[in-house]
């Protein structure tokens, strides 16, 4: 084979190779449910990571919205109307999240957008959500969905400036001092490294060691060999992806012993499984909601998860984790926006009446938005987790 | 730094490096069959991991679950040849390249529904605490993969070289006609190339799977770095193709320590498109004459 034929056949190569990446991920996923369709319905838009690194999220949104739409209109609708669904997969992509926004509004005119499942895909769907003037109920965890303030946009996650301190105080409570932290490029934990940082101090600690990673990333033995001689006591994790089970694991094989803290990125049965023994005492914080007799076996709080949880059960078989709690609690607060707006699905109308949500109980805890708060929740609504045997108890 | 730091980077560097040495593997093995790069060969990665878990959840002890899955995902790449690649077996490279592309999509697609969207473990090979040296961790399962990347290759170069078997391989390789005129069955062993490297990125997937998890999405990534070290090694080359994936992985993982490990992707491929610039045959191929 000459020279000139290796280049050209490189040529047609790297072609193929584009393609391939391009191509990665053209694999949306769409589904409808419910009514019929026409104006007599409530037009609800999802955006979800169906497919891509957040996938077993969006999976578990998708899980909870159908189930609990479906319970709705079988019971009559909202207002006598049925809520018709339309799901569209993001990939995990912020461009297709802005494309699903754009397809969504204009071609399928929803009153609301539920989602998207990522802190990035939200923001990125916001230019469309903007531009339409619609308001979004979003169920990624990144503080910047509601400091970075829209009047349109709400979130139903703890949110990481919640979570952070909370999470921070018992690192400080524990007697650490010098903290590592690992967080990814994503949104999530590009997100909550920000305020891990911004808070640290009000905590008495003080970072050594930060480290950062792709997601996708398999090895990190790069970060990890850091932490280890960067004299930490203590490593704080912050990352919603797959990618921190690999990390715990590869703390425990390389041999570096430090206590290790994390958020509702770990509240997930593949963190615990995948991570195994490695994950031993791992302690993270979140909502209370992930053991709902947190709540106390009498309060309304612990008969709407647990209600939730059994359907959920029922249906599919597993328990929800928290990410289908979001999803539930999106669907609720719009529910409850319907009935109070009186039916009134104007844009402005249905954004004033989310805002004039008082004291809903859904999963996440008790939510009060206003008109300068849409995220709703408080640090009364979180609990501390410490991982055991594969699974989670609360810390007492 | 410390000398400790530069071995625990080296260490990491060769584990990454076997694994995409595998994967260059497939990739070679399969052009060298048909002059096409099978861009599935990332997917065979993930559904090796993918069965495997499979087959230890229905009770199947680990090494019998790890055998079953290279064997039923070789099976998967020899239907895959018959029913998409033999009917334009003697087509243009390019075409076979466009199928191979959609059939990644397709398993992927296969693999999400029936295995759902969630990331899942696969039991440790030798579990264990990690191997010390001179202050740096080699964890057991990284031994492992060494050990299967050495053995698949020496069982290549056993099969290639001193079996008729391998020499008809390699006479389809270098000329398809003239093969055939000898009576070697053409068709038979680029089917039987599309098994192999099925095989090999299977075992590639479920070696690194107690690492790292593995997921039904995980095949169109490794399968980028698997062909960038085939290409950086020189293409058609087994041993070629495992020198590009140690030189690959050292490079992620050297830039991953010393620069920045968000730059390690990009880093890699900068010098992917720089050695191909200065030596398009590749590292260590050599003229190009000989393809396995």
């Amino acid at each position: 084979m000459s020279l000139c034929r290796v280049r050209s056949r490189l040529v047609v190569v790297a072609f193929a190779a584009v393609l391939v990446v391009a191509l990665t991920g053209c694999t949306g996923a769409k589904s409808t449910s419910g009514g019929s369709g026409g104006a007599e319905t409530y037009k609800v838009g999802a955006i979800l990571s169906l497919t891509g690194s957040y996938a077993a999220l969006g999976s578990s949104e998708k899980n909870a919205l159908e189930l609990e739409v479906k319970r709705i209109n079988d019971a009559g609708g909202v207002n006598g109307k049925q809520i018709e669904l339309i799901i569209e997969d993001d990939g995990t992509d912020e461009a297709k999240a802005v494309a699903a926004a754009s397809k969504l509004i204009n071609q399928d005119n929803v009153i609301v957008i539920l989602g998207a499942t990522g802190t990035g895909q939200s923001m990125a769907a916001r230019s469309e959500i903007d531009r339409a003037g619609i308001p979004e109920i979003s169920m990624a965890g990144g503080t910047a969905i509601t400091s970075n303030f829209d009047p349109l946009v709400f979130q139903t996650p703890w949110a990481n400036t919640l979570v952070v301190p909370y999470v921070l105080q018992k690192v400080a409570a524990d007697g650490h001092k010098n903290i590592a932290v690992i967080s990814d490029s994503g949104g999530y934990g590009k997100d909550g490294k920000a305020v891990i940082v911004a808070a640290a101090p009000k905590s008495g600690l003080q970072i050594v060691s930060d480290q950062t990673f792709n997601p996708g990333d398999t090895d990190f033995s790069a970060q990890l060999t850091k932490v280890k001689s960067s004299g930490a006591d203590a490593i704080v994790l912050w990352t919603a992806g797959k990618e921190g089970a690999s990390i715990v694991r590869g703390v425990s094989d390389l041999g570096v012993k430090m206590p290790m803290y994390g958020g509702s990125g770990q509240a997930r049965s593949e963190f615990a499984q995948g991570a195994g023994p490695a994950a031993e005492g791992f302690i993270f914080g979140t909502g209370k909601s992930l053991v709902p007799t947190n709540w106390g076996a009498d309060s309304e709080e612990f008969k709407i998860v647990d209600g939730f949880s059994e359907r959920y059960e029922a249906a599919y078989g597993q328990t929800p984790d928290i990410f289908a709690g979001h999803a539930f609690d999106a669907l609720t607060i719009l529910e409850d926006a319907l009935k109070r707006s009186g039916g009134d699905t104007n844009a402005k109308a249905l954004t004033s009446a989310v805002e004039g949500t008082r004291g809903l109980v859904g999963f996440g805890g008790a939510f009060t938005f206003s008109p300068t708060d849409h995220n709703g929740l408080t640090a009364e609504d979180l609990a501390l987790y410490q991982v055991t045997a594969g699974t989670w108890t609360p810390v007492k | 730094m410390a000398l400790s730091d530069l071995l625990q980077f080296t260490i990491a560097g060769l584990k990454s490096g076997a694994i995409y040495a595998l994967l260059a593997l497939g990739f070679t093995i399969v052009f060298a069959a048909t002059g096409a790069i099978n861009f599935a060969q990332g997917e065979f990665f993930m559904l090796g991991g993918m069965i495997g878990v499979w087959l230890t959840r229905l009770g199947l002890p680990l090494p019998v679950a790890v055998l079953g899955a290279v064997a039923l995902t070789a099976a998967i790449g020899a239907i895959f040849e018959v029913l998409a690649i033999r009917p334009i077996a003697d087509g243009d490279p390019l075409r076979i390249i466009m199928v191979t592309i959609g059939g990644s999509v397709l398993l992927r697609q296969i693999a999400l529904h029936v295995f759902g969207p969630d990331e899942v473990p696969l039991a440790a090979f030798s579990p264990g605490a990690s191997i010390m040296v001179a202050g740096a961790a080699i964890e057991r399962q990284t031994v492992w993969i060494w050990a299967i990347t050495a053995l698949a290759v020496g069982a290549l170069f056993v099969l290639y070289r001193k079996t008729m078997f391998g020499r008809a391989m390699r006479a389809t390789a270098l000329r398809r006609d003239a093969a055939r005129l000898v009576g070697v069955d053409t068709g038979m062993m680029v089917t039987v190339s599309f098994a192999l490297a099925a095989g090999l990125g299977a075992l590639a997937g479920l070696a690194v799977a107690p690492l790292t998890q593995t997921a039904f999405d995980v095949g169109a990534g490794i399968g980028v770095k698997g062909f960038a070290a085939a290409i950086l090694g020189g293409l058609g080359n087994p041993v070629a193709a495992v020198g590009g994936g140690l030189v690959l992985g050292l490079l992620e993982s050297m830039t991953a320590g010393y620069i920045n490990p968000l730059y390690k992707d990009a880093v890699a491929l900068v010098v992917l498109l720089g050695v191909l610039f200065v030596r398009p045959q590749g590292l260590f191929g050599g003229s190009g004459r000989e393809k396995v």
